[in-house]
């Protein structure tokens, strides 16, 4: 048992009480975690709109998703797709969490992630109004565009009165955002949080990232000697944070701890990273520092792992800088290959990914790696799923930009 | 240009039904003197904007403030004697 087991985030231990998510793989928590042990890769061609003509044409899509019947009638009508998927998330996690909103409504916060919010909603609507019969065309799915509105909805639903934000730094977002729930939790701004992040797919993300030659025509391979590029992919995971003193009050179940968090920047380029990974490393070395956790008592480390060749590279040697010797003892694997890169929902979906790994003892897989890079010497989980008893996990989010985030948790 | 009062009605239905949305409503289902703005059809203030701007879009009648929109909005008994009476108005002038 590793020293200091006692002060482990103990500045206020932190905890993880309800789990939700709807995703390329899964419209659920239990069968998110099932796709996760099988390996299965939900990255296909693209249906959402017509990607005739693109140079990569495939996504990890949420597919026939139904808006569920207790979303009242306005929002059923003009709600966007990524205010359903944090609604439909944020219902589960709730559900889960058992927490009584109505107890004390102005105590629970709400943080998300996001990068294009509605953006999907008004790209239909300008070409409803440009082109195609009927010219005139209904204006209202305008007003779910900004990015703000997901947290908006679910505070409208749940009745959730407490602080809210809605943070963009590209693919760290919802990194960022659980980091702020913890620090509201720490602060006493809020006695619960509702945090995570929400992307939906959009032809102008998917058009920019083809026009960077960024997407691989086929499944990305993080990690893999021949990888070509990223994915995308598009949904939302939430979870519900609280201290572990307000959660055991209320005999909650506890999925997990919510350990600390490191943010660095890059100030290097607008889209490469910085090539000796130094932003990378830093931000690790800030969430481990923070967490109480010494880089040998991490097992797991969820990667951003993006399959770009830039990215993987150097992830790979800043996890090494900053775990030395103990990187020969730790899995890295990125779920990216499995969900795609969805972007302002990363961090949440993979921090769930992170928690069901240690709370269900489990190792994702990097699916589709079949020729693990020679250059990057660490056991990346290829294709298959292991059995695992992990203590502390890590889940890295690197922004375009340089925008860098680590977030540990720990086993409940 | 001028047609009866039940196609009207019936018009005024189908716009209610693709212009705001109300996938599971059908013409039939809404009844003439129906109030359109309570529990029912579940519309919004939202929906009362775009409802303002189809009207003007449609029939080239305005809805000029709140006070005429509550009343014409009534049901769709009141939006057809609504837009009957501003079409005849225009003619007459």
């Amino acid at each position: 048992m590793a020293s200091g087991e006692a002060t482990r985030g103990a500045a206020a231990p932190v905890v993880v009480t309800g789990l939700g998510t709807v995703n390329a793989l899964a419209h659920s928590v239990d069968d998110f975690a099932a796709a996760l042990r099988a390996g299965t890769c939900a990255i296909a061609p693209v249906t959402g709109f017509d990607a005739t003509g693109y140079r990569s044409r495939i996504a990890a899509e949420v597919r026939n998703l139904a808006p569920p019947d207790w979303l009242p009638s306005p929002l059923r009508r003009r709600a966007s797709r990524s205010d359903l998927f944090a609604l439909v998330a944020a219902a589960e996690a709730l559900a889960d969490s058992r927490l009584d909103v109505a107890a004390a409504p102005t105590r629970i916060g709400v943080v998300l992630g996001a990068t294009t919010g509605g953006m999907m909603s008004a790209e239909t609507c300008l070409r409803e109004r440009i082109g195609g019969r009927p010219r005139r065309y209904r204006k209202s799915p305008l007003l779910a565009t900004p990015m703000a509105t997901s947290a908006d909805v679910l505070a409208a639903v749940f009745g959730l009165a407490g602080p809210r934000l809605v943070l963009s730094t590209a693919c760290s977002s919802s990194a960022n955002a659980l980091g702020v729930a913890l620090d509201w939790i720490r602060l006493g701004r809020a006695d619960a949080v509702v945090a995570g992040g929400t992307e939906s797919m959009c032809r102008t993300i998917f058009a920019g990232f083809n026009a960077l030659h960024a997407l691989s025509p086929e499944p990305c391979r993080p990690f893999d000697r021949r990888r070509s590029g990223l994915s995308l992919g598009e949904g939302a995971a939430i979870v519900v944070i609280e201290s572990r003193d307000h959660a055991a009050r209320r005999a909650a179940r506890v999925h997990a701890t919510l350990l600390g968090y490191g943010m660095s920047a890059d100030a290097h380029h607008l889209t490469a990273p910085h090539p000796e990974g130094t932003g990378a490393a830093l931000a690790m070395r800030r969430a481990l520092a923070r967490a109480g956790v010494a880089p040998a008592d991490i097992d797991y480390i969820n990667a951003h792992g993006t399959g770009t060749p830039l990215n993987d590279g150097i992830e790979a040697a800043a996890i090494q800088h900053v775990f030395g010797d103990a990187a020969r003892r730790l899995a890295v694997s990125s779920t990216k290959a499995a969900l795609g890169h969805t972007l302002g929902a990363a961090g949440a979906l993979e921090g769930l990914t992170t928690i069901l790994a240690l709370r269900d003892g489990f190792l994702p897989p990097t699916v589709n790696l079949e020729e693990p890079d020679p250059e990057c010497h660490l056991d990346f989980v290829p294709r298959h799923s292991r059995p695992a008893a992990l203590r502390y996990a890590l889940s890295n989010s690197y922004g375009f930009g340089g925008n860098n985030t680590a977030v540990v948790f720990g086993r409940a | 240009m001028t047609m009866d009062r039940e196609t009207l009605k019936l018009k005024l239905k189908e716009l209610l039904i693709s212009g705001l949305r109300l996938q599971d409503t059908v013409p039939g289902g809404i009844a003439d003197d129906q109030p359109i703005f309570v529990e029912g059809l579940g519309l919004d203030s939202i929906d009362a904007l775009e409802l303002v701007v189809l009207i003007e879009e449609h029939f080239g009648i305005a809805i000029p403030d709140e006070e005429v929109g509550k009343s014409a909005f009534a049901s769709v008994n009141a939006l057809a004697e609504y837009i009957g009476a501003e079409q005849a108005r225009s003619l007459s002038e």
